[in-house]
């Protein structure tokens, strides 16, 4: 081992190839922000069927929250989009200035169903509006100047699932897309497992021999790369097996519309009717980075975000699991609230999200944000993105949220 | 594991590695690492040559044209051909015709695919084709945005030209690819209303670095490169949307345009460590360099002028390149492990274009379509456990026959037209295993079973991991008491060994 101070990470690439899964945080616990080294330590209850499960979809790209969530009654958003803003006429809507846009009727429903919360002008100071960097940040639950080598759920893992026994490798988050997402990021291992984009599982049947290649155990010395894929293998094997029947097995008469998204997100329910002892799943719908010619693109995503949603509660509902289960939306960034000269929108900062659930306050959130602004000034968030994660801690997840977040934001009154 | 390098490549880690030091385990290394593969054969002439006269054959002073497939040709004519038959066409009949056209698109797309790894699965070039794809890493453009097949083949072509001259050069050229300009909107970039993005994206994923210019910067260089267009394919200097005003890039005022900036930009101490850092990460590691090693790198570089092939000799001939702890331990990229397989078992590229494609995707790397404008982040990032699932149903593809009753008639066309090129060996055949294990095996008793897992061993995994491996090995392929070894045994055991933990890694 090197001399710490020389080889600490900055950036959070370099602390994933440092940290790993063999050399955890702990390793240098002296260097690291004191809260994450007490999250790792403490413990609440280990998850367990029955728990309240979080499905976390992601909105990829930097979605526009102006487009989103219309504020048809301010003059300044015909201002500031003289050719993207969504004709008042046809506006659902859904508050004294909230409408949805022409697509999203089955969350227009949903809203007035009581089942759909929408939280207002969602961001986090010092926005940065580099897509990776911020979607590093929401991921991680960080400051925007600090970086996190763990995500917010990874460190949920690490809180709620330290008195776990180990022989159970039953995934305990499970995401749909060929790249795990920052969000796990654990400082202990913990069982998770992922699906292709479709919600499909990969593999084919594997032969004895690599079963029992898989379970040799690490040789002395072996990289940390080494041991990595060894482990994802092993337990890629006996959760493959596990998942494909239930994926197999899994009827329900809820139409979800054809596309990958609504695939996966049906998988999701596949796997959560089986009573998986899954607590997160992260689902996520690309797309959202709307520079040019927005409208037709941005109103075609937002209705497959509407439908699939409403396909998957509606599913969730029929299975009797809708107290079960909380879905929440997030983005990496808003986008800029004046539309540019190509009919769409560059980087921005805040914009609002959804929560989902029959355990839901339906309706808004937080405040709207202020339009009453220069040209392509950007919008001033009203709601920490911590306050929204740390509810979901304290009030849905069971966990208490100043481990995880490092301290304490104040609660968003959306879930009852 | 103590992943120090010895204090005398601390001191000098970019001097030039000893030939003393250049044996079997050192050119395994620059084998695997600086193309797909390290066959028995490739890894004898690099032996006897050593590493300066390899390097000289990896990365020959002229570069190895990929000649622009037939397919993505026809997309540029047809195109064309559309455009004048929809001038005077009802808005109905454009809008149809046009999403027809698109459907040709994926098709050439797929053929790019098909045709590229063809060509760079040859040994003769898989060194180049393997920086190639390192820079268009960095210079990002992707087909899910670009959609047009021919600008992205324009676009690799581009960077393939300037692979081994001066990095400033190549990235002027690629600020002016019909598919950047679409890629990162430079296409919408005008004098009165910039668009930041490919501004940013130069600073921040090609040159830079985040951290190492201002937002004051961006805004300032966006408008240096506003009126870049492309027409007809080809670059075009709109001059009436070009801003021609001061602008100030670090701490520089002046009427700059955007090979004004770039150079301004190579001129900041970031651009020396920057492209070195990509590099290392792409071929070597993804544990952080020491900054004080990468700073001499960079020093290095910038005295060779930034010269593109300068950069490459002094990372593949050093010490530092050939540290002990960087070697057998990098994780295999899909594109590496795809074609590193067809070198391992000498096959050729599945000629089924669509089939590829979709095997590579699920594995994680559509080529010519990374997910975001950074590219690829590569290492542990690659494996998952639907990932892993891919690659081994990938192995398994490898071992199983094309089966032409499951082929529609492109499929067939396709394969006859691989065939017609000289290549028809798409999946392992019974002849071929045999020499795998070293055989015609003996009818021997257990010695002769250890032998062959030995030699599948020594062939496949990037260092013997243990003993157990080989004792399972043996056992799998000499489970009865009689001796004799089954060649279907050697199949299943050789599948197995592609698909385990260890192969992913080089």
């Amino acid at each position: 081992m090197r001399n710490f101070s020389q080889i600490l990470p900055t950036t959070r690439r370099e602390f994933l190839s440092f940290s790993g899964k063999g050399i955890g945080l702990l390793a240098f616990s002296r260097f690291a922000p004191s809260f994450l080294v007490q999250s790792t330590l403490a413990s609440t209850p280990a998850p367990e069927k029955d728990r309240p499960i979080l499905v976390i979809v992601q909105l990829a790209g930097g979605n526009d929250g102006l487009n989103t969530v219309v504020p048809f009654e301010d003059p300044h958003y015909y201002r500031l989009r003289p050719t993207l803003a969504v004709d008042r006429a046809k506006a659902l809507t859904f508050g004294d200035n909230a409408a949805f846009q022409t697509g999203c009727e089955p969350l227009h429903a949903l809203v007035k169903e009581g089942r759909l919360a929408v939280i207002q002008n969602v961001g986090y100071p010092n926005p940065n509006r580099s897509h990776f960097r911020s979607t590093d940040i929401w991921q991680t639950a960080s400051d925007s100047e600090r970086v996190i080598g763990t995500g917010w759920i990874g460190r949920y893992l690490d809180n709620a699932c330290s008195g776990m026994p180990t022989t159970d490798r039953s995934p305990l988050a499970v995401h749909l897309a060929n790249e795990v997402p920052t969000a796990f990021l654990s400082e202990h291992e913990h069982p998770t497992f992922g699906l292709n984009g479709d919600g499909r599982v990969n593999g084919g049947h594997p032969t004895a021999l690599l079963e029992e290649l898989a379970r040799v155990p690490n040789p002395t010395g072996a990289s940390e790369n080494a041991s990595y894929l060894r482990q994802t293998m092993m337990d890629a094997l006996v959760t493959e097996k596990k998942v494909q029947s239930v994926l197999n097995a899994y009827q329900t008469s809820s139409p979800y519309p054809n596309n990958g998204f609504a695939h996966s997100l049906r998988s999701v329910a596949s796997l959560i009717a089986a009573r998986m002892p899954t607590r997160v799943y992260f689902v996520s719908l690309p797309g959202f980075d709307t520079h040019a010619n927005q409208a037709g693109h941005h109103q075609k995503l937002l209705a497959t975000l509407s439908e699939s949603l409403a396909a998957f509660q509606h599913d969730l509902d029929q299975h009797g699991l809708s107290d079960q289960v909380l879905t929440m939306t997030f983005s990496e960034f808003g986008r800029r609230p004046m539309e540019n000269e190509s009919h769409g929108t560059d980087h921005g900062t805040a914009a609002p999200l959804f929560a989902m659930g029959s355990k839901v306050k339906a309706g808004l959130h937080g405040t709207a944000p202020d339009l009453n602004l220069a040209a392509n000034q950007d919008l001033t968030f009203t709601t920490d993105f911590r306050q929204v994660y740390g509810t979901v801690l304290d009030r849905w997840l069971g966990c208490p949220s100043k481990e995880i977040l490092g301290k304490e934001f104040s609660p968003i009154d959306f879930i009852a | 594991m103590d992943s120090s390098p010895p204090p005398s490549v601390v001191a000098s880690p970019w001097a030039p590695l000893p030939a003393a030091d250049w044996n079997e385990v050192t050119a395994r290394h620059l084998l695997t690492r600086a193309g797909w593969s390290a066959r028995q054969e490739d890894l004898n002439r690099a032996i006897d040559e050593g590493v300066e006269k390899t390097f000289e054959r990896f990365f020959p002073s002229s570069i190895t044209a990929f000649v622009r497939p037939q397919r993505v040709e026809t997309i540029r004519t047809g195109e064309i051909e559309l455009e004048e038959r929809l001038i005077h066409a009802p808005q109905d009949t454009k809008k149809i015709e046009r999403r027809e056209f698109q459907q040709h698109f994926h098709g050439a797309y797929q053929d790019l695919v098909s045709k590229w790894l063809t060509f760079a699965a040859q040994p003769t070039v898989s060194a180049q084709e393997k920086w190639v794809l390192c820079l268009s890493d960095v210079y990002v453009v992707a087909y899910g945005k670009v959609r047009n097949p021919w600008s992205l083949y324009q676009h690799h072509a581009t960077i393939r030209e300037h692979a081994y001259g001066p990095a400033p050069v190549l990235s002027k050229a690629i600020s002016r690819t019909p598919a950047m300009i679409e890629f990162l909107d430079l296409k919408d970039n005008k004098k009165d209303a910039p668009n930041e993005n490919f501004a940013r994206e130069l600073f921040e994923l090609f040159v830079l670095g985040e951290g190492n210019y201002t937002e004051a910067d961006i805004k300032n260089a966006a408008r240096a490169f506003t009126g870049y267009r492309s027409r007809g394919g080809d670059f075009f200097f709109a001059r009436n949307q070009h801003d021609f005003g001061t602008k100030t890039v670090f701490g520089h005022t002046g009427n700059f345009d955007g090979d004004a900036v770039i150079d301004l930009a190579y001129r900041t101490p970031a651009a020396r460590t920057f492209l070195a850092n990509e590099m290392l990460r792409f071929y070597l590691t993804d544990e952080k360099i020491d900054p004080k090693i990468l700073t001499s790198l960079g020093e290095a570089w910038a005295a060779e002028q930034f010269n593109l092939r300068g950069l490459l000799r002094l990372v593949f001939t050093s010490r530092f390149f050939y540290t002990p702890a960087y070697r057998g331990n990098f994780i295999k990229s899909p594109i590496q492990f795809y074609l590193g397989l067809l070198q391992d078992l000498q096959l050729d590229v599945n000629p089924v274009a669509r089939q590829v494609v979709s095997e590579l995707r699920q594995m994680g790397q559509m080529p010519f379509n990374p997910p975001n404008v950074r590219g690829w982040v590569g290492g542990r990032n690659w494996i998952s456990s639907s990932t892993l699932g891919a690659r081994r149903q990938l192995v398994q593809s490898l071992f199983s026959p094309l089966q032409p009753d499951r082929l529609n008639a492109d499929d067939l066309v396709e394969v006859r037209a691989a065939e017609a090129e000289g290549h028809h060996h798409f999946s392992v055949e019974p002849a071929d295993l045999a020499a795998f294990a070293q055989t015609p095996l003996p009818a021997g008793r257990g010695g002769s079973a250890h032998a062959s897992a030995r030699e599948l061993i020594r062939t496949f995994l990037p260092s013997s991991p243990d003993s157990e491996y080989e004792k399972s090995i043996a056992r799998s392929l000499h489970p009865t008491k009689d001796g004799a070894i089954d060649p279907a045994r050697i199949s299943g055991v050789l599948l197995s060994l592609l698909q385990s933990p260890d192969y992913q890694l080089c």
